[in-house]
């Protein structure tokens, strides 16, 4: 259980300072990027939010965990950006080692972001400035389907 | 054996009356002589029968006590004696059980009465009752206590005892009792509370709680990751200076530097919109003599006006020189004494009646029993309060104003005026919402009449209810948040709030968030939030009634009692329960007490903002509120459910945080040294007071100071050794220095300076190549030059003599303590990680420590002095590296007075070149940190030195580093992180 370790358990994507976005230029020498964690929503027990620093296979073992021996009919893996790919890993995997049983359910949606960009001068700079920025999110909902 | 035996009978004989003696005695003085012969009366017959005794126990006595025995116990003829005289006999026998008599009487040992009791007659505290004594023993009992009696200190604890325990718990006694109390360490408000939770210590002229008595390390920790811990920081001093803008920032420029990051005049902080921290020097004096860092808070511009009000934070232990600087460069001599200007400023008064106490413990000390007790009466204006005060504990002739005439700056000294508390955590903001109630307005009929309290004044100004009710609305979307670290960093946020007594649960409860689901989310709330989230709390919400001297008197002036507060919780509840039987439930009471609305400041306090990991780690909010009020808000906010910690968690917090934590890591403030010197007493004084055998040997250790950091000398070798590099080659540059650094510390050198220039700080932190702490992620390198020799003597030509806070984490095994030396690993030490690494479980090279029994025996030496000093000459001139020490061991021996067993003796040999790696620097704080889940470490390395270990590492292993305990033998690798 990692997660409650980290406050930005949802993953945070390697977004790149020169990441695009065409609202504001930002010359890289003039400001310092420093993003802010994604707005996060209450959790509940089943949701697996997937990040990139925990270790995969630990991420895949408290998936099973809490969909054998936790009880739950239904879990939620939930992957922002660059987890996105692990994250329909570990429900295809799920899917695979369940021979069938667990059925998959997968959503998107897109996250704004909030990226602080602070002036390195910050005396003639003037405002820093504040940006949003989207990324793509996936949720996945894995769940042994009603036997009727 | 035989000696043994002699000291027994001589034991055994010491009681007994000389008669007992007298027929051995006789024999003895018939053949040797050398007992004094006791008795005269000399008949044949005692010798005779002594003789046939002696006959019977010959071979015991051939064993030998009586040496005369020995020779003639031959000649003596083994026949019963003949005939015995009945007389000469008698008289004998008598003598001996006179004697025997004589030795049972007499009681040895203890004298106490007891003692002659049988084991199973003795009782518990028997002293204590003579009536647990068998009666015969009582008198003697008795007449022994009351000798003792009279011999201990009777009379002290009868004049303690005075007053009955009902008088003295009496409310005026008990708070002159306080009074004494904290006239030398100031009290927070806190502070019985505190002391009946925490384990406290008097630091810095206060009463600080360290830590709490009971476990919550983890907890703790818990709490600031995920729920929200409560932190009293009231002990934060708060400067005020008034006046033009543009004066201001001038006058102030001269404290900070561009370099270091943004200064005072930082168009955000200037707007009053956010919280700014800053570093400042001694006036113009940049890369050296730092004072300490300091927070700073403008108060938003009013419309149509320059004149401004600044709020600096600062540490109790830099206040004083913050002070004395900022009223040099704001030319602020002229100070206002307090009874020139009526009750508004009076309050604050009575700050150092002895300046020569520097740090400002004095002021608190002496304003704190006029204000802090009996708040609800009378203030320190009034003439004093009969019963509380003494008159010696406040001076109202010390200044806390002081005015300059040229540029028109007004400083004023604010310690304890504000309460300040933090919350530390991403719930916090939900602990905020939950307690407090934005101030309701008050009553239509209150406001046609005019009041002498702040509220119903405030309520009638149109414009400022206007400014109150948006204030409110941001703070109402506070709680669609669901994390404190989502808002903009540093955010402030004006109020006003009900009394939280008022709506003090019954019962503790966990604050938590109350997020709505996305579905039901109103569009404009969303909005709303949206925009709080991206610009943080527009400018004119930041103001408030907090700023204004004479609202916070009032305030204070005009608190609740606790009875009234109970009372008015009765009224409410009664009223409540009226309302829901009649009307509709939930409906708010507005019939708050007029008095029950408090102006209070909230300071978005940013998380983790360096490094790559656990980003906002440790957000949190403070909470300004006016003095008096401590207690009326602390407990409303523990009854939130939070973990409150103390100066103990602060310190975890910060190096969670990465961040150095004053005075801990400002080894170049006058603070930091201070603090220094007192933790190596402090150590030092703990580690004597174990036996010799018991202690760790540091100089087996090859530790040189195990308690300190010598900083100095550090970055001064380290110059050394960098300029030869720049010139020999890499192997010889070792010898080289080491040979040499006498004149290092004999050339006159500037102080260190720890590196805080940002770009600088930037261009190595790129040249470290930065990983996560798990090293699982590489972060790509800036732009940066490439480092190369060239790059890094421009480098080392402006910070030679710099140290730089650095973050180790260690990958795989190891936790970092105090102190701990982080070194250079050679080449064959990086082959190892290498191989280790492929291997899977990267696992640590043991490195041997290969001077332990060269320091045992220079350590003989020293102990041995003078003698033995040429010996070690001799044995130490053959080793290579050593040479410097050469002279330690005799130097050390001649002022051995205060030699330490297994200590270096005071003037260090090299400290880079001492192990068999080259040592970088010193951990100042380390652990096993519990965010990363690997040990932690946080300290300074010397710039040269990583500069010229980064140099000679290949490309990929550039940044690792060698961490050793100073208790341990094993060197444990590190990964170096310079964050900016």
């Amino acid at each position: 259980m990692t997660e409650p370790r980290n406050p930005g358990m949802s993953s945070t994507a390697p977004v790149h300072p020169d990441a695009t976005s065409p609202a504001v230029e930002m010359d890289p020498v003039e400001y310092t990027l420093r993003k802010r964690l994604p707005r996060k929503l209450p959790k509940r027990r089943n949701d697996v939010y997937v990040n990139m620093k925990t270790d995969f296979r630990a991420q895949l073992a408290r998936c099973q965990k809490l969909l054998e021996g936790g009880g739950h009919r239904e879990i939620c893996v939930h992957g922002l950006g660059l987890a996105i790919n692990r994250a329909i890993n570990i429900a295809l995997q799920l899917q695979t080692s369940s021979q069938g049983a667990l059925q998959l359910a997968a959503n998107t949606s897109t996250v704004e972001l909030v990226d602080d960009l602070e002036p390195e001068d910050p005396d003639e700079a003037g405002e820093p400035m504040t940006r949003t920025r989207n990324n793509s999110a996936i949720h996945i909902k894995v769940f042994y389907p009603d036997p009727q | 054996m035989s000696a043994a035996k002699v000291k027994m009978r001589e034991k055994k004989m010491r009681n007994q009356p000389a008669s007992v003696q007298y027929p051995s005695s006789q024999g003895s003085g018939q053949e040797g002589g050398d007992t004094p012969s006791t008795g005269a009366t000399g008949g044949d017959g005692p010798s005779d029968i002594h003789r046939s005794t002696d006959r019977q126990k010959k071979h015991h006595h051939r064993s030998g006590w009586v040496r005369g025995h020995q020779r003639d116990g031959g000649s003596y003829d083994k026949e019963m004696p003949k005939y015995i005289t009945g007389g000469a006999f008698a008289k004998a026998r008598a003598a001996e059980v006179s004697a025997m008599l004589k030795a049972v009487t007499k009681t040895t040992g203890s004298s106490h009465v007891f003692g002659a009791l049988p084991k199973h007659m003795r009782r518990r505290a028997m002293s204590h009752n003579t009536k647990r004594l068998p009666r015969r023993l009582r008198d003697v009992a008795n007449r022994l206590r009351e000798k003792s009696l009279q011999a201990g200190s009777k009379k002290k604890k009868e004049q303690a005892k005075c007053k009955s325990r009902k008088a003295r718990r009496r409310h005026g006694n008990l708070l002159l009792e306080f009074n004494r109390r904290q006239r030398k360490n100031v009290w927070l408000e806190t502070h019985i509370w505190h002391a009946k939770r925490f384990h406290m210590v008097k630091k810095w002229g206060y009463c600080l709680g360290d830590r709490p008595t009971y476990k919550c390390y983890r907890p703790s920790y818990r709490a600031m990751s995920t729920h929200c811990l409560l932190q009293d920081l009231s002990y934060y001093c708060c400067i005020e200076l008034q006046g033009e803008e543009d004066k201001l920032l001038a006058s102030l420029s001269q404290l900070t530097s561009k370099e270091a990051g943004p200064t005072f005049a930082a168009v955000l902080c200037t707007s009053g919109k956010r919280q700014g921290s800053v570093v400042v020097y001694r006036a113009g004096l940049y890369p050296s003599q730092p004072l300490g860092p300091v927070t700073f808070l403008w108060r938003p511009r009013t419309q149509g006006s320059t004149h401004r009000q600044l709020w600096i934070w600062a540490h109790p232990t830099n206040k004083q020189d913050l002070l004395a600087e900022l009223q040099s460069v704001c030319q602020c001599t002229e100070a206002i004494v307090p009874p020139l200007v009526p009750a508004a400023t009076t309050a604050e008064t009575g700050p150092t009646p002895e300046p020569e106490t520097r740090p400002e413990k004095t002021p608190e000390a002496t304003r704190l029993p006029g204000t802090k007790r009996k708040r609800n009466c009378k203030d320190a204006g009034e003439p004093p309060a009969k019963k509380i005060l003494g008159d010696g504990t406040r001076s109202p002739t010390c200044p806390v104003t002081w005015r300059s005439n040229s540029t028109g700056i007004v400083i004023n000294d604010l310690t304890m005026e504000i309460v300040r508390y933090r919350l530390i955590g991403p719930q916090s903001h939900s602990v905020l919402a939950e307690t407090f109630e934005a101030a309701t307005d008050c009553d239509e009929r209150n406001k046609s009449q005019t009041s002498s309290l702040w509220w119903p004044e405030h309520c009638k100004d149109e414009s400022k209810m206007n400014l109150h009710r948006q204030q409110a609305d941001v703070f109402h979307i506070l709680k669609d948040i669901y994390s404190t670290g989502e808002l903009p960093a540093g955010t402030v946020l004006g109020l006003a709030v009900d009394d939280p007594r008022l709506t003090l649960p019954t019962k503790k409860v966990k604050a938590l968030p109350s997020v709505k689901q996305t579905q039901e989310v109103d569009e404009a709330e969303e909005e709303k939030r949206r925009e709080l989230m991206l610009r943080g709390v527009p400018e004119h919400c930041c103001q408030s009634s907090l700023w204004d001297q004479s609202v916070r008197d009032n305030v204070t002036n005009n608190k609740m009692s606790e009875q009234s507060v109970f009372l008015a919780i009765c009224v409410l509840q009664e009223l409540n329960r009226m309302k829901s039987e009649v009307l509709v439930p939930g409906s708010r009471l507005s019939s708050t007490p007029p008095q029950g609305r408090v102006p209070v400041l909230l300071v978005h306090q940013p998380g983790k903002q360096v490094g790559h990991e656990m980003s906002s780690w440790g957000a949190g909010w403070d909470l300004l509120l006016p003095k008096g009020w401590g207690m009326a808000f602390w407990v409303p906010l523990v009854y939130r459910g939070v973990r409150i910690g103390g100066l103990n968690m602060s310190l975890k917090h910060s190096q969670n945080k990465g961040i150095p934590h004053f005075p801990h890591d400002y080894p170049d403030c006058p603070a930091g040294v201070c603090f220094e010197e007192e933790q190596e007493a402090e150590l030092l004084n703990k580690f004597k007071r174990r036996p010799p055998a018991k202690r760790t040997n540091y100089i087996k250790h090859g530790c040189l100071a195990p308690f300190r950091c010598p900083w100095q000398q550090l970055a001064e070798e380290w110059e050394l050794i960098a300029m030869q590099t720049t010139t020999r080659t890499d192997t010889l540059t070792e010898e080289e220095t080491t040979s040499r650094p006498d004149d290092g510390v004999a050339k006159p050198q500037s102080r260190f300076t720890v590196l805080r220039n940002r770009k600088s700080l930037r261009l190595l932190s790129d040249w470290c190549r930065p990983t996560t702490s798990k090293g699982q992620r590489r972060c790509r390198v800036g732009q940066a030059p490439p480092l190369d020799s060239s790059a890094a003597r421009q480098f080392l030509a402006e910070h030679g003599t710099s140290v730089v806070w650095v973050r180790l984490s260690l990958p795989s095994k190891g936790k970092p303590e105090l102190h701990a030396a982080v070194c250079v690993p050679v080449a064959e030490d990086l082959r190892l990680l290498n191989k280790k690494l492929d291997g899977g479980g990267p696992q640590e090279p043991l490195h041997k420590n290969h001077f332990k029994s060269r320091i045992k025996r220079k350590k003989k030496g020293a102990k041995k002095a003078a003698t033995s000093s040429d010996k070690t000459d001799g044995k130490e001139s053959d080793l290579p590296n050593l040479t410097t020490s050469t002279e330690n061991p005799k130097s050390s021996s001649e002022s051995s007075a205060d030699l330490i067993f297994g200590l270096w003796p005071d003037p260090l040999p090299s400290v880079t070149s001492h192990c068999s790696r080259v040592t970088l620097g010193w951990v100042t704080q380390g652990d096993f940190s519990l965010s990363a889940g690997c040990g932690e470490a946080l300290g300074f390395v010397s710039v040269a030195g990583l500069l010229n270990t980064l140099l000679d590492q290949p490309a990929e292993h550039r940044g690792v580093v060698l961490l050793r305990n100073p208790a341990s033998l094993q060197y444990r690798l590190a990964k170096i992180n310079i964050e900016v």
